[in-house]
This record gives C-alpha cells, sequence and structure tokens, in this order.
C-alpha cells in the first residue's frame, strides 16, 4: 500500500471543535509567552555581544501559528492562533503591550501566507518550513521597518538580525512545530481534527 | 432546526432508532451499529455493558454533536428524537458529560447558565427568568457572580445540569455524569437530577459504570454490546437479579448493584519472591502537611501526624473531601516539602536517616514511588516498554551512579508486561491505551523500581470491575511482599481486598484545619479576571473597548517617536491613573516587572551599537559609549516603558468576558471564535495548577528537574508536551459541551449587553489628550523623533 497521502477536512468551513481546540492551543502558548518572556528576559545578557543575535530566538513568538495551521488545516487557523495567542500573552501582561495585537496579526499573516501558497492541501515539512520562515520573514520586516524595535541598528545590522530571525523561523517554529503536531498525533489527542493521522503521513506532506 | 419550547414544564420527547450506526472517523470499525431503540416520552432508561459499546456514541449522536458532514465517518439507519433526525435538532436535547472541568464554559456561574439560551437565541429578557428557576431546582444557591472555578466537582456537575435546564431539553442525556466525583458528590448530583426528571417529566438516558446510585431511578436498563446493538432490556431488578444477564455484565466489568469482585488466593510463588534483604522505614514525627509557605502565613491542613510505615504494612487513608489527605499522600511521597515536623525514611535497622523531599528524582524511585490519580499526568515516554523502562533507567543510588543494569531492567520489564497483559501493547503510544490499561501502566511503570513504600492517591477512581481486581491482585502481592502501601481512598472494598487497615484521616494527626478556614492560604488560581477591587473601580467598570481605544491613542505617539520627552509623558500619566483602576501598587509591580527588565537590557544594548555622537564617555576599543548612544539608549528604554505600561493598568481591571462581549456585539467579531476564545481563556488556571501536578508526577517518575541547562530544558519541554495534551483532550470534551449547548449557531442573542456610557467616552478623551500632550511635549522639547526617519 502507498503511504497515506495528507487528510484533508471535508470542508473549509470550521466546526466547533476546530475552534476550540485552535483556541486552547493558541491560550496554552500565550502562556508559554508569557512564561518565555521572563525568560527571555534573563537571556538579554547572550546578546549583548551582538545585539542582533537576539533574532535567533524570535521563533519562540512564532510556532503558534505553524502548530495552529497543521493542527487545525483549515484557512485562518495560522493567523487566528497567533493574534489569540498574542491577546492572551497581553492579558497576563506582557513587556511589549499592546504591540503584541500587531506583532501577533502580522507574524500570523506571514504564516497564514504560506499555507495559502500551498492551497491549503499539504502539511509535511516543506511545508512547516515555509510557514516558519514566512512568520519570521514578516515579523522582521514589522519589527526592523515598520514597528522599528532597533532604530539604533546600522543596516548591516538589520539584516543580520533578519538572517538570525529567519534561522530561527526555519527551526523553531518550522521543523520543531511539525515535530510537536507528529507526536501530538501519536497521541490519540487530535483524533477530532482533520491532523489526527499526521504522525503516519510522509515527510513531504 | 426547532425552536426551544419556553414553557418551563415539559413533557418528554421520544428517541426511536432503527437499524441505526456510526463509525468515528479515526476507527476503522463502527462504534454502534444495527441499534434499534425506542424510549417512550418521559422514560428513564438505564444504558449499560462494556467499554467499547459505543454509549458515548449513542449520547453524543442524540446530543447532535456528531455529524455526518464530519470527514471520513460514517452513519447508517435512522436515530429520531419526537420524529426529527437527532443531528438536526437543536435544543430539544442536553448532554451532561464526566469530567465537570470540560461542563462549565463561563468563568461566572449566571453567564455560565445563560450560556445555552445565549446559544438558543432566547430573548434577553427572559433569560435572567430562565437562570434563576434553573439554579433553584438543582439547588445551587452560591449567587450569580460566583466564580464557576471555585465550585466542587458535585457543585460543577449541578452547574451543568442547570445550564441544561434553563434551555428547556425535553430529553436529558447524561454520560457517566458522577464517574469523577466522590461518594458525597455522587448522591449529591444524582438526587439534582431525580428532582429535575420528576418536575420536567423529561426523557432521560443516563450512561454510568456503577450503576447502585442510579438503579432505583431509572425505569428501564438496556444492556448495549459492542458491534451487537442492544442484547438485553428490562427493569432493573429483573437484569441485575442473579442470572446470566447478570453474569455477562459482570464479565465485562461493569459494577452491578451489590456485586464486588472476588480475589483469587494467594498463589505461594509470590509471598517466596520478596528479595527484602533489608527492611526500609517511613516514620512521620509530629508532622503537619500543607501547600502554603510556612514562612507566610501559611494554614496546614493537617498536623501532628505520627505515622510507622514499615515493610508490609498497608493503610487506607479515609475522611471527608479538602481534609488534606492527598496533601498528606504528596508530602509522604517527598514531593511536597513537610510543612512542619519531620518526616524521615531509613533503609535496615542502623540506615542513616533522610528527608525524602531532599532527594533528587533518581533517588527517590527506588525508595517511594507515588501513583497519581490521573494515569496520563505520570506518562513520560513514547512506548509502553520505554515507560516501564524510563524509572528503572533513571534509578541512582545515593552515590548518583546508575542503580540497575540494562539485564535486569529488561528482565523485570518483560516480566511486568506479562504480568499486566501488556505485552501485546508493548510498543503502543501509553496515551492511546485505554482507561483501565492506563491505569494498570501507571501503577505498573512506579512499580518496575521496586520502591519500599508506594503511595497511591485514589488508584480505583473511575475504573471498571475487571482493572479493579487486578490491581487488588497486584498491590495485594506487592504488600506480600514487602512493599509498605499508603492509598487514599473512599473504597473500603479496596482496602479490605489488599488488607489494608482504614484510618480516618482526622484520627491520624491533631486535626484538620477546616477548609473554610483556610482560604485565604489556599494559592489563588492563576485568574486572566482581574481582581474584586479592580473590577470595582472607575476603570474596571467601563468599556473594554473603550479602555484599549485610550491605550491605543495614548500610545501611538511613543511607538511613531523614539524620544525620552514623550515617552516619558505617556508613563508619568500612566502612572497618574494608577489609582482609577484599583490595581494595587505591588500588584502593578507584579505584572511589570519584566519591563523593567527588558527596557534596562534595551537600553543597554541601544547604549552600546547606537552610532557614537557627542562626548565620548567610555572607548575600550569595542565597546564605545558616547552621550548620544546613551540618551538613545535611556530613549529606548523609555519608550518600551511607555509602549507597555499603559496596557498593563488597562488589562490588570479588564474581564475578558466583558472584552468578549464587547467584541463580539459592538465590534462585530464573529461570536464563534470570540466566545471559543474566551472559553479556551478560562482553562488557563486549570493548567497552571496542572502545571504544578505534572512537576511533581513526572518528579514521582524520576524526571529530575536538576542537572545541566540541556536536562531541565529537555524535561520541561516534555512536561510543556504533556500538557499540551491534556489541554487538546480537555479542548475536544470542551467543544462537545459548548456544542451540546447550541453552540456554533449563526443566532445569538447576549444575557448581557456591551453598552457604552459617558465614563466610556471620557476614557477614550484622556487616551487621546494624554496622546496629543506627548506629540506637543517632544515637539516643544525639540525631541521629537520619527523612528522611520532614524
Amino acid at each position: 500500500m502507498a503511504a497515506p497521502s495528507a487528510i484533508l477536512p471535508a470542508k473549509r468551513t470550521w466546526r466547533v471543535v476546530d475552534i476550540v481546540i485552535a483556541s486552547v492551543i493558541a491560550v496554552v502558548s500565550g502562556v508559554i509567552f508569557w512564561a518565555w518572556n521572563f525568560s527571555y528576559a534573563g537571556l538579554e545578557f547572550l546578546w549583548v555581544a551582538f545585539p542582533p543575535s537576539s533574532g535567533l530566538v524570535l521563533g519562540m513568538w512564532l510556532f503558534p501559528a505553524v502548530v495552529g495551521g497543521l493542527i487545525i488545516r483549515k484557512p485562518g487557523a495560522a493567523l487566528y492562533c497567533e493574534v489569540v495567542a498574542a491577546a492572551t500573552e497581553m492579558f497576563m501582561g506582557s513587556q511589549f503591550g499592546m504591540t503584541v495585537l500587531i506583532s501577533g496579526l502580522v507574524q500570523g499573516l506571514g504564516a497564514e501566507a504560506a499555507f495559502a501558497a500551498v492551497r491549503y492541501r499539504r502539511f509535511g515539512l516543506p511545508s512547516a518550513l515555509l510557514a516558519g520562515f514566512g512568520a519570521a520573514l514578516f515579523a522582521a520586516v514589522n519589527a526592523l521597518f515598520i514597528v522599528n524595535w532597533y532604530p539604533a541598528y546600522t543596516l548591516p545590522m538589520k539584516f543580520s538580525y533578519m538572517g538570525f530571525c529567519l534561522v530561527s523561523g526555519l527551526v523553531i517554529a518550522g521543523l520543531l512545530s511539525w515535530i510537536a503536531t507528529r507526536a501530538l498525533a501519536r497521541t490519540g489527542a487530535l483524533s477530532s481534527v482533520a491532523s489526527r493521522g499526521a504522525a503516519r503521513e510522509p515527510v513531504g506532506g | 432546526m426547532r425552536t426551544v419550547d419556553p414553557a418551563p414544564r415539559l413533557a418528554g420527547a421520544e428517541i426511536v432508532a432503527s437499524g441505526w450506526g456510526w463509525r468515528h472517523a479515526d476507527r476503522t470499525k463502527p462504534a454502534v451499529s444495527g441499534l434499534d431503540l425506542r424510549v417512550a416520552p418521559g422514560e428513564r432508561v438505564l444504558v449499560v455493558g462494556p467499554s467499547g459499546a459505543g454509549k458515548s456514541t449513542l449520547l453524543h449522536a442524540l446530543a447532535g454533536v456528531i455529524h455526518e458532514d464530519d470527514e471520513e465517518s460514517e452513519s447508517a439507519g435512522s436515530l429520531t428524537v419526537d420524529g426529527v433526525p437527532a443531528h438536526e435538532l437543536k435544543g430539544a436535547t442536553g448532554l451532561m458529560q464526566q469530567d465537570p472541568e470540560t461542563q462549565v464554559v463561563q468563568s461566572t456561574v449566571g453567564d455560565d447558565v445563560a450560556f445555552g439560551c445565549e446559544n438558543h437565541a432566547v430573548p434577553r429578557e427572559q433569560i435572567p427568568a430562565r437562570v434563576a428557576g434553573a439554579l433553584d431546582a438543582v439547588g445551587l444557591d452560591v449567587g450569580l457572580d460566583a466564580s464557576t472555578s471555585a465550585l466542587s466537582g458535585g457543585q460543577k456537575q449541578r452547574l451543568a445540569l442547570a445550564g441544561l435546564l434553563a434551555m428547556a431539553p425535553k430529553v436529558l442525556l447524561l454520560d457517566e455524569p458522577t464517574a469523577n466525583l466522590d461518594p458525597d458528590g455522587v448522591g449529591e448530583v444524582r438526587d439534582a437530577v431525580v428532582r429535575v426528571l420528576d418536575s420536567t417529566g423529561a426523557t432521560a438516558v443516563i450512561v454510568e459504570h456503577r450503576l447502585a446510585a442510579w438503579a432505583p431511578h431509572v425505569d428501564r436498563v438496556l444492556v448495549l454490546e459492542p458491534g451487537g446493538g442492544i442484547v438485553a432490556a428490562g427493569t432493573p431488578g429483573e437484569l441485575f437479579a442473579p442470572g446470566p444477564v447478570r453474569e455477562r455484565l459482570i464479565a465485562a466489568g461493569v459494577w452491578v448493584p451489590g456485586y464486588v469482585p472476588e480475589l483469587p488466593a494467594v498463589p505461594a510463588s509470590h509471598r517466596a519472591s520478596a528479595d527484602r534483604t533489608t527492611a526500609a522505614r517511613l516514620s512521620a514525627l509530629d508532622l503537619a502537611v500543607g501547600r502554603g509557605n510556612p514562612k507566610k502565613n501559611g494554614i496546614p491542613a493537617l498536623t501532628g501526624i505520627g505515622l510507622d510505615l514499615t515493610a508490609g504494612r498497608a493503610i487506607c487513608v479515609t475522611g471527608p473531601n479538602g481534609a488534606g489527605k492527598s496533601t498528606l499522600a504528596l508530602t509522604l511521597g517527598g514531593l511536597l516539602p513537610e510543612f512542619g515536623g519531620e518526616l524521615s525514611f531509613a533503609e535496615g535497622t542502623d540506615g542513616e536517616p533522610a528527608r525524602p523531599y531532599a532527594w533528587r528524582a533518581g533517588e527517590l524511585v527506588s525508595r517511594i514511588g507515588s501513583v497519581f490519580q490521573e494515569p496520563e499526568h505520570q506518562f513520560v515516554a513514547q512506548t509502553v516498554r520505554e515507560e516501564l523502562e524510563y524509572g528503572q533507567r533513571h534509578a541512582r543510588g545515593t552515590d548518583g551512579r546508575p542503580l540497575l543494569g540494562e539485564a535486569r531492567i529488561a528482565a523485570r520489564t518483560d516480566e511486568l508486561l506479562a504480568r499486566l497483559g501488556l505485552a501485546d501493547l508493548a510498543d503502543a503510544n501509553p496515551f492511546t491505551l485505554s482507561g483501565g490499561e492506563k491505569r494498570r501502566l501507571s501503577v505498573a511503570a512506579v512499580l518496575a523500581t521496586r520502591p519500599r513504600m508506594l503511595i497511591l492517591d485514589e488508584p480505583t477512581f473511575g475504573q471498571d470491575a475487571n482493572t479493579w481486581r487486578e490491581l487488588a491482585v497486584l498491590l495485594r502481592a506487592e504488600r506480600e511482599a514487602g512493599t509498605a502501601i499508603v492509598a487514599v481512598t473512599h473504597d473500603e472494598h479496596f482496602a479490605h481486598a489488599i488488607g489494608a487497615e482504614q484510618i480516618d484521616v482526622r484520627d491520624l494527626g491533631d486535626g484538620v484545619v477546616a477548609a473554610g478556614d483556610r482560604g485565604a492560604a489556599q494559592p489563588s488560581r492563576l485568574s486572566l479576571e482581574p481582581g474584586r477591587r479592580a473590577a470595582a473601580s472607575f476603570l474596571g467598570r467601563a468599556n473594554p473597548l473603550a479602555k484599549l481605544a485610550a491605550v491605543a491613542l495614548a500610545t501611538t505617539p511613543v511607538v511613531v517617536s523614539l524620544d525620552f520627552v514623550s515617552a516619558s509623558v505617556v508613563v508619568a500619566a500612566t502612572l497618574a491613573m494608577l489609582p482609577l483602576s484599583g490595581v494595587r501598587i505591588r500588584d502593578f509591580l507584579v505584572r511589570a516587572w519584566p519591563l523593567l527588565v527588558a527596557g534596562l537590557f534595551a537600553a543597554w544594548g541601544t547604549t552600546l551599537v547606537g552610532r557614537t555622537s557627542g562626548a565620548m564617555l567610555i572607548d575600550t576599543g569595542p565597546v564605545t559609549i558616547s552621550t548620544g548612544s546613551l540618551e538613545a539608549g535611556i530613549a529606548t528604554g523609555v519608550r518600551i516603558f511607555a509602549v507597555a505600561l499603559p496596557a498593563v493598568l488597562v488589562i490588570a481591571s479588564t474581564n475578558p468576558t466583558d472584552l468578549a462581549n464587547g467584541l463580539a456585539q459592538k465590534l462585530r467579531l464573529p461570536h464563534r471564535f470570540v466566545l471559543g476564545a474566551l472559553a479556551a481563556m478560562r482553562l488557563v488556571g486549570l493548567l497552571a495548577e496542572e502545571w504544578q501536578v505534572l512537576s511533581m508526577a513526572r518528579r514521582a517518575r524520576g524526571v529530575g528537574s536538576h542537572g545541566s541547562a540541556w536536562q531541565r530544558t529537555r524535561a520541561n519541554a516534555g512536561q510543556a508536551f504533556s500538557l499540551i495534551v491534556q489541554a487538546i483532550r480537555r479542548a475536544s470534551r470542551l467543544a462537545v459541551s459548548m456544542e451540546a449547548k447550541g453552540f456554533g449557531g449563526p443566532e445569538r442573542t447576549w444575557a448581557r449587553e456591551s453598552v457604552f456610557r459617558p465614563r466610556d467616552a471620557a476614557i477614550v478623551l484622556t487616551g487621546l489628550l494624554v496622546g496629543g500632550a506627548a506629540v506637543a511635549a517632544a515637539l516643544a522639547a525639540g525631541t521629537w523623533n520619527v523612528v522611520w526617519t532614524s
């Protein structure tokens, strides 16, 4: 028997269970953000020598978009998860204030664009990496050129920051999210959503 | 779609199944097939049968929460309520499930009862009367504003019943409504259900494993078999009388009224297998247990405990809820620090006494094993075999070296797999096992390291009679082999079966501090809701949308400009508003401290990399700090405060429910998504508690919180993964509860209207003024510095 191809939802519309599972993933992620913000504050010393290297952990803020998209497999899942995660982080108290909502929106759009590019049909490793990359690209452009968190950086520094961000997006948000989704599918926890068979699907989706 | 009958007193509906069947999307075999059934209006039927017979599937189908349009699922035949196909009706049936935590959707009692009415578009003016009537009918008198997370399990189930009742359903579907409750809770919920059925005349379909509590109150019992439909039907008296049906149910592990499993005689070989060379002893001397911090005015749950556990002694600890039984078990297990007094473990007669809490996880597992109530909390590996091996691999002697060799590990693992009938499942993922298999695995995984003491919290809770018997046999054998056992349990038969003495927790120590008196000392649940004072403040009673608009207006200038002056104006204005929010300075600082760190580091980073200008302050080759870069650094730091502090202030006084109401009613965001996110946010407090339970449950399996940064990261990642698995499972059940209450339809009413008042206009105006003042001040000072131009 050939390897099973990706299971696709019968309908593109969201069922109640899709909404609730996506929401819970997002809220848990928001709590992880909140906890991570403390660790991040403690890690600041790592980047003191070359501040743009802080982009290396950006992926920690991007994974909900990729995990949400991989698990729910419906249009809007990546965006919704990232925005709700950001809102949860804001509710718990974040050093980024209301700007987290904008960041969440932009990052979610980056991942959403990647899933849209594969027309919500493929959810393997390449799609996950693309979504992590897309989220990181949007996030870096937002941080460097729109909100401009780092006005003091020179242009080469800005581009090296972006490079660090993209690596982080590929590894943390892309690769790790894909591994986590397959591990979750193996526990049977995803039995009521379209990704229930993710662990049995080929790596290429 | 049918409308809800607003009449408070209803006749029941008729349920008819003909040749009905259902296959779930992720299964190859149907859960139910060829079911023929008729339940008369107002009839009360109890559905029993082995696990896997499709009892829950039938109830879910009647509740309209499984859909034919689900991917890959299949249905056959027909299932109707009053002649209408079950998946088309909304509001005629109400479903109650077993997990109290996922029955509750909203954060206050009043909102939660109103939830179903709102989903069925009951006009707002009718909702308060329905809510009051429903709460009255279930006897829940805690106030509409009471927090749902503070209720006991039994109260949560009665709340869920009230929520169903407010929808005025014609059929009540109860899926093991009392399986997660202690005996008091069972009686409390059962009585409420019977009262409600008596007064409404609704039809009831009840699924339960423990039948004694329900049998006297039902008209008929149906026995469902996997793939076989209904194999027997009759009155409780007929079916539960001695005879073939009773035998069949007993063989399937059903708790038929009056049945207590009998254990086989102790085989002689088990007595001989004891390989204890030295006796171990766990001694409590004037021990106090509690979860609070003794140094911070904590009050213990239980004091003056004296206990001596020696080889082969078994104790079952009984007593009322909230008496500190679980806290005692965790303390004896070396998972919670002693609140006071002494707890020591010694091996042999001249062994050095040691303090279990001070051990590393690897040292703990071979001495004291703790089995948690929820098996999944203790799963740490990917397969059943690895699960049994894990503790053995991580067991360490006092010298920090591995205690067991590979050959011994393999032998012990094979022995346990065979003894527990799990050999065929050795490569299965532990999370995918059945409830009984999970229970057996979690006990075996702890026994694998041969601990001298075994501590169990409610090991038989929710288990069928077959699993119960296997557990009893296993633990009896352990006790015979010299393991000391402490079990917290309400189950007298179990205590008798393993040969344990029963001790009431109140007789174990000086006395129990009543849970009510402990109130303030109990760790409060992490909550996204504002405190009482903040909620009642000027800002707390304002519309959240107005507050967010004000924050956006006030912080826009500091996002646009990087300068010290505008940022300082915003920070100063925010601090000046603090009294309006009712947030205490201390709480504000607790929420805001990461900002201070972030601001300082950002300032440092900018100072270091900023373009050199002005006088040079420090110049040591790569590190240069000039007055220009220092100014930029300070501006960066203050800007971070200015962006974040207004949001901290507003959020600290904002209730997520009010925000959701505003977003859905005023901004017209899709209500399904807004309410879905809100329901998920209610779980945050629960998840935070679960995180702490997981820490202890995993320590009891040998997962250490010590070690290198990499080991700690791995341990934390594993724990986060377990938490996410639990969260997604909860989400699936919560989705069923919400959909069964009619959630997801296009139309909806709102019991609480989101309104704008004059104070909201004042708040928006204030935000605008602060933003304007920031711009004006910066322009006047000449520091205005748009970030995109620098």
